[in-house]
């Protein structure tokens, strides 16, 4: 298929813009919450969109090191998961090791949904 | 809960209630006036409605609320007339909660069983309640002392034999039901198989058995501002509630995912667990034990998780496409960061 410009990254991003600043200040009170959680999905969409793959080869990599073993996160993360039910993150110390990778996929995670939370992790770690 | 959405019942509807009630209340009429939905509530369906009842018993006017089920539910979750009866237990053991009038078991009358209970006053918007200059520490206490007295409901009362005993434990039989509702997220999200892991590995032993509410956190009571301060006027939300170890309901109820940006008040954000335990221990007849009680943190953290991603598979599926429902599966990385950091506290607690 061809893909005509602008692209959709773009169009979300234009959609929200005048969405937040035509429409949002305009609308009824009882519709308020529905028109937020528009403006929060095109959100999130918009920086899936925009989300450039570069926190991944870090992140495959930790895991990587977790495992012992190479590829990419699609690949490496349901066998980091066969491990954790196999036991072999049960020792206190591989728990901690683990958990710490846990968290940086989980922050990068939150970059795409939630950067507001984001934002209150990296000012107060552990809240 | 506020008033002023769009009406819920169709003539048809509204007539078939009204014949129907008349009977139920051996009264000479009924009339139903039909005041629009209520907000909140992504499974049930909750219409504000008057009763005006002309003879019987119960002659007079009644402002109620009229429960029914959407239609798709998540697997925790009670059928109406069953919600109806815990109601009606937890009422008859002294609990703040709305009475249950009259139960519509039969679905063929509004689509769907449903049940009519007295409405109460307040709000329940857990970011309202929880922005106060001072903590709520008398609304908390009170609020362990209603969890003392639902905790009196146990196994073997009368007219609750439909629900389910844990098996074989409480705590093994919730992790059980997450890993099945979990499904395949649980094969390719390591959080929730970490979390899942752990849950097995450090199950807390059998305990009592008592009614638990299961959804009991700030949200799902109602307080009403116009009385004393800050009355709590009802404890809401019941078709989660199952038997279970009671320090499941103080563990959901202090989970950081229901603070509502409140961390600094780990009571729900309205004040210090040492309110809430203390009025618990007032009327449950038992001690908070603080080990169980994080054990249940970590399960309502996980809890949440699986139900957020059935919400969403609700929208995914095409069974009730909602925008809600959607973005309620985008919560997973803040539910799993809450766990992920409730575990660092307790494996660095001695």
């Amino acid at each position: 298929m061809i893909n005509d410009d602008p692209g959709a990254r773009d169009l979300v991003a234009i959609a929200l813009r005048s969405f937040r600043e035509a429409i949002l200040p305009v609308v009824p009170a009882d519709q308020r919450f529905t028109a937020l959680m528009i403006a929060n999905a095109l959100g999130t969409a918009e920086r899936e969109l925009a989300a450039c793959t570069g926190a991944e080869p870090a992140l495959a990599a930790a895991v990587g090191d977790l495992l012992g073993e190479t590829g990419d996160l699609p690949t490496l993360l349901p066998r980091l998961c066969a491990a954790i039910d196999a036991g072999r993150f049960d020792a206190p110390d591989r728990q901690s090791d683990l958990r710490a990778v846990l968290k940086d996929i989980t922050l990068a995670r939150l970059a795409v949904s939630n950067p507001k939370r984001l934002s209150a992790e990296r000012r107060e770690p552990g809240r | 809960m506020s008033g002023g959405g769009k009406a819920g019942l169709a003539p048809n509807q509204k007539a078939a209630l009204e014949s129907w009630l008349t009977g139920q209340a051996g009264a000479r009429s009924v009339t139903v006036i039909d005041e629009g939905r209520l907000s909140g509530g992504a499974i049930s369906l909750n219409l504000a409605v008057t009763l005006e009842i002309d003879g019987g018993p119960q002659s007079g006017r009644h402002p109620c609320v009229l429960r029914t089920g959407s239609a798709s539910g998540v697997s925790a979750s009670l059928g109406k007339a069953e919600e109806a009866a815990v109601l009606r237990a937890v009422f008859a053991a002294g609990a703040t909660v709305p009475e249950p009038l009259f139960v519509g078991a039969d679905p063929a009358m509004l689509g769907a069983p449903f049940y009519i209970m007295r409405r109460a006053t307040g709000v329940a918007a857990g970011f309202r309640i929880v922005k106060n200059e001072e903590p709520r520490r008398e609304l908390a206490r009170e609020l362990g002392r209603q969890l003392g007295l639902i905790h009196r409901v146990r196994p073997g009362t009368e007219g609750l034999e439909f629900l389910t005993r844990p098996e074989p434990t409480a705590a093994l039989q919730a992790v059980g039901d997450f890993r099945r509702w979990a499904g395949r997220y649980a094969a390719s999200d390591p959080v929730l198989a970490y979390g899942l892991r752990w849950l097995e590995r450090n199950a807390v032993p059998a305990g009592d058995l008592v009614l638990c509410h299961r959804d009991y956190r700030t949200g799902n009571y109602m307080v009403d501002d116009a009385i004393g301060g800050g009355r709590l006027t009802a404890i809401i939300d019941w078709e989660f509630a199952g038997w279970s170890d009671p320090m499941e309901d103080l563990g959901w109820f202090c989970a950081a995912c229901w603070r509502f940006g409140r961390n600094d008040r780990e009571a729900g954000g309205i004040a210090d667990r040492a309110d809430l335990y203390a009025g618990y221990e007032e009327t449950a007849g038992r001690v908070v034990n603080p080990v169980a009680v994080a054990y249940w943190e970590a399960a309502a953290c996980m809890r949440w998780a699986v139900i957020a991603i059935q919400q969403a598979d609700r929208h995914i599926s095409g069974t009730e496409p909602s925008l809600e429902l959607a973005l309620t599966g985008r919560m997973l990385p803040e539910i799993e960061m809450d766990l992920l950091r409730h575990l660092d506290a307790v494996e660095a607690a001695p």
